[in-house]
């Protein structure tokens, strides 16, 4: 069970974050102050880290710094009010892992956690082949097959089935789609990702069986070859 | 800085003006002493040449030529014309050769130029006497003129200085206080970009233009101290709302996964608060473009390339939609513009517009270079936006009566619309009759180079 560090200035958010990854299968712990959450952070052993970016006495950006100077290299999920492209860059160059802008719903914060601890665990390495069941991406020729049969792809089908496949058996929000391809941070709105994401599975389900694209509902995505 | 910049200063005028009421009043001098000093000479040379007529024509006629001849040698033939003459005009003796023309015995002096016999310019008067024969006395005038020259050129000259002289005291004295200004003006700038903390400098002469800035400083830190409060009383209020909401959402999915929930409630009161988030996290964006620096990442990008990528983006969303979007851009169309944002905004209306126009309806974003700055259109055939609404639309926060029952924030236009404020360019809004052209209007663009307009559909 990976345990999970929560560092976050309201109480009731906090326990309503833990309580939501006790739900979701982790073990939290939960810290209300920088300084008494880097503590901890360097005392015990967390799989990872939610650490909110404003709080009183150790702001998070001081927090993951002093963390990561300190030679601790797990994986932070950096949360924050302020989503402007530049605060994000700050978070991320200050030592986070992954960023995510209040308000959120819990989904998101748990896709974006197992996300974070499986790269953690297996480190993306070069690669020139991604593999899921029959489906088979080459990167170098950028072409695409499922069972033996070639399968035509748009440059984003093939970015967004990468990211995909890159993250297979994990699920993924739309906004981390929409983050990670097509690299932009707004709202994407309506059902956009949706249909891209729609469009590429007609096309790879249609080439064989069994599907492999999973709908999580009320989150978004998975790539599932089990 | 640029010379007619110059020359309309309030400094410049005025010193001209002094200069030229100065140059006028020399002028004035100047000629006065001229003309009193020139009347002056003359009538002393009429009363000497008057004085002199009287004695040689009281002497007997059998007398005159020797008395003349007297004076002649007394004066030394330099300074003074003596002369007799017949009462036919026949030269008797003396030193002028005739009687020049104008010169009538007893009448007013005449003045000639230089003749053989004297070399010299000189005023005459004729005297006719008794015996009827003409005497003409004369006295060399040289001096007189050139009197009257140096006068004359001291005039002429001192007036050309005192020009010079004056129009160079007028830009030296304007430079300083266009300097000054031009410093206070790319403070304003600054000012009016965003940087609300720039202050105008103020010199140590407290002057009128110190006490005008010390004004303008005094308004600027009210002005920051009351956007300061409203940012900081819109963040206390969106900091209150964020927690309670991320802790409802954050009950609501344990809730959701607790098995005697009652689901489909509970879907519906998760839907509507996920609206909710949603609004709220435009809402927080507006602000944050609103409070965002002005000009921060921006680069000079190509307009086409933003539109190609929105279209990349959204046509897959139209067509599923049943709406046809088409676009059109003319490339190497230059904007000075923070692509990620520009992007954005575009975004946003093309979002709007698939989502007003329809199945069956069509979508078309294109780039419209033109002769002012470019221009880009996202026009939908939906039901449009009344009137009423047209500006309503834009302003921060508003809601529109056709948002109330579509999905999403509502609030894409209010985005687009800070964005476009950030970057010194406005939204227009038109009427497609029907349906909306939202237009962003990019103030400071312009074409790079002509090249061949491409259009891809």
């Amino acid at each position: 069970m990976a345990r999970i560090l929560v560092i976050e200035d309201d109480p009731q958010t906090a326990a309503e974050i833990a309580a939501c990854l006790a739900a979701s299968g982790f073990d939290a712990e939960q810290s209300f102050d920088g300084a008494e959450g880097l503590a901890l952070a360097l005392r015990e052993r967390f799989d990872a880290v939610t650490l909110d970016r404003m709080l009183p006495g150790r702001d998070g950006l001081d927090v993951v710094k002093a963390l990561r100077d300190a030679g601790s290299d797990v994986p932070v999920l950096m949360v924050s009010a302020l989503g402007d492209v530049d605060d994000r860059v700050t978070g991320l160059r200050a030592g986070g892992d992954d960023y995510l802008v209040k308000p959120f719903a819990p989904p998101e914060l748990i896709a974006r956690l197992e996300v974070m601890l499986r790269r953690h665990r297996h480190p993306p390495t070069p690669e020139v082949m991604l593999r899921a069941g029959d489906l088979k991406l080459d990167l170098v020729r950028h072409e695409a097959e499922r069972g033996g049969r070639r399968i035509e792809l748009l440059p984003m089908e093939f970015k967004l089935l990468e990211f995909m496949m890159r993250n297979a058996g994990q699920t993924l929000s739309r906004r981390m789609i929409f983050e990670s391809v097509w690299e932009y941070y707004f709202d994407p709105g309506t059902n956009l990702i949706d249909v891209h994401v729609g469009r590429l599975r007609r096309k790879i389900d249609a080439a064989g069986a069994p599907p492999l694209f999973k709908t999580e509902r009320g989150v978004g995505y998975m790539l599932d070859a089990t | 800085m640029r010379l007619r910049e110059l020359l309309r200063t309030t400094s410049f005028r005025l010193s001209s003006l002094y200069g030229l009421i100065f140059a006028l009043g020399l002028a004035g001098l100047l000629g006065l002493v001229y003309l009193r000093s020139a009347v002056y000479l003359t009538h002393r040379v009429d009363s000497i040449m008057s004085t002199e007529a009287a004695a040689l024509s009281l002497s007997p006629a059998s007398d005159l030529e020797a008395r003349i001849g007297e004076a002649q040698s007394l004066t030394g033939d330099k300074t003074s014309v003596f002369a007799l003459f017949t009462p036919s005009g026949a030269r008797l003796v003396g030193n002028l050769p005739v009687i020049p023309p104008g010169l009538r015995p007893n009448g007013p002096p005449v003045e000639i130029a230089a003749t053989p016999l004297f070399p010299a310019p000189a005023r005459l008067i004729a005297r006719r006497l008794a015996s009827g024969e003409i005497l003409v006395v004369g006295r060399d005038i040289n001096q007189l003129q050139e009197m009257r020259a140096i006068l004359a050129s001291a005039l002429i000259w001192s007036g050309a200085a005192i020009a010079v002289i004056g129009l160079a005291c007028a830009v030296g004295l304007s430079i300083g206080p266009v300097r000054r200004l031009r410093v206070l003006e790319d403070a304003c700038r600054e000012i009016a970009g965003g940087n609300l903390t720039r202050r105008l400098p103020i010199s140590r002469g407290a002057d009128e233009i110190d006490t005008f800035a010390a004004t303008v400083n005094y308004m600027m830190d009210e002005v920051e101290r009351l956007m300061g409060e409203v940012k900081g009383s819109t963040e206390t209020i969106a900091h209150d709302l964020r927690t309670p909401l991320t802790r409802a959402r954050a009950r609501l999915h344990r809730l959701q996964q607790s098995p005697t929930a009652p689901a489909a409630d509970l879907a519906r009161v998760t839907a509507e608060l996920d609206t909710v988030l949603e609004r709220f996290r435009a809402l927080m964006r507006i602000s944050e473009l609103e409070a965002r620096e002005r000009r921060r990442g921006f680069a000079r990008i190509d307009a086409a390339h933003v539109l190609a990528d929105v279209f990349d983006l959204y046509q897959p969303l139209a067509e599923d939609n049943g709406v046809a979007l088409t676009w059109s851009a003319p490339p190497d169309v230059a904007l000075e513009a923070d692509p990620k944002l520009l992007f954005e905004a575009v975004s946003n209306l093309v979002d709007n517009a698939i989502k007003f126009s329809g199945a069956g309806g069509s979508v078309s974003l294109r780039l419209e270079p033109g002769a002012g700055p470019p221009r880009i259109v996202v026009e939908d055939d939906g039901p449009g936006i009344p009137v009423a609404e047209k500006s309503a639309v834009l302003q921060r926060f508003y809601r529109g009566e056709r948002d109330r029952t579509t999905p999403g924030s509502g609030l894409g236009l209010s985005i687009a619309s800070a964005i476009t404020r950030l970057h010194g360019f406005h939204i227009e809004l038109e009427d497609a009759s029907p349906g909306l052209r939202a237009v962003i209007v990019c103030g400071r663009g312009e074409t790079l180079f002509t090249g061949s307009s491409g259009t891809r559909r």
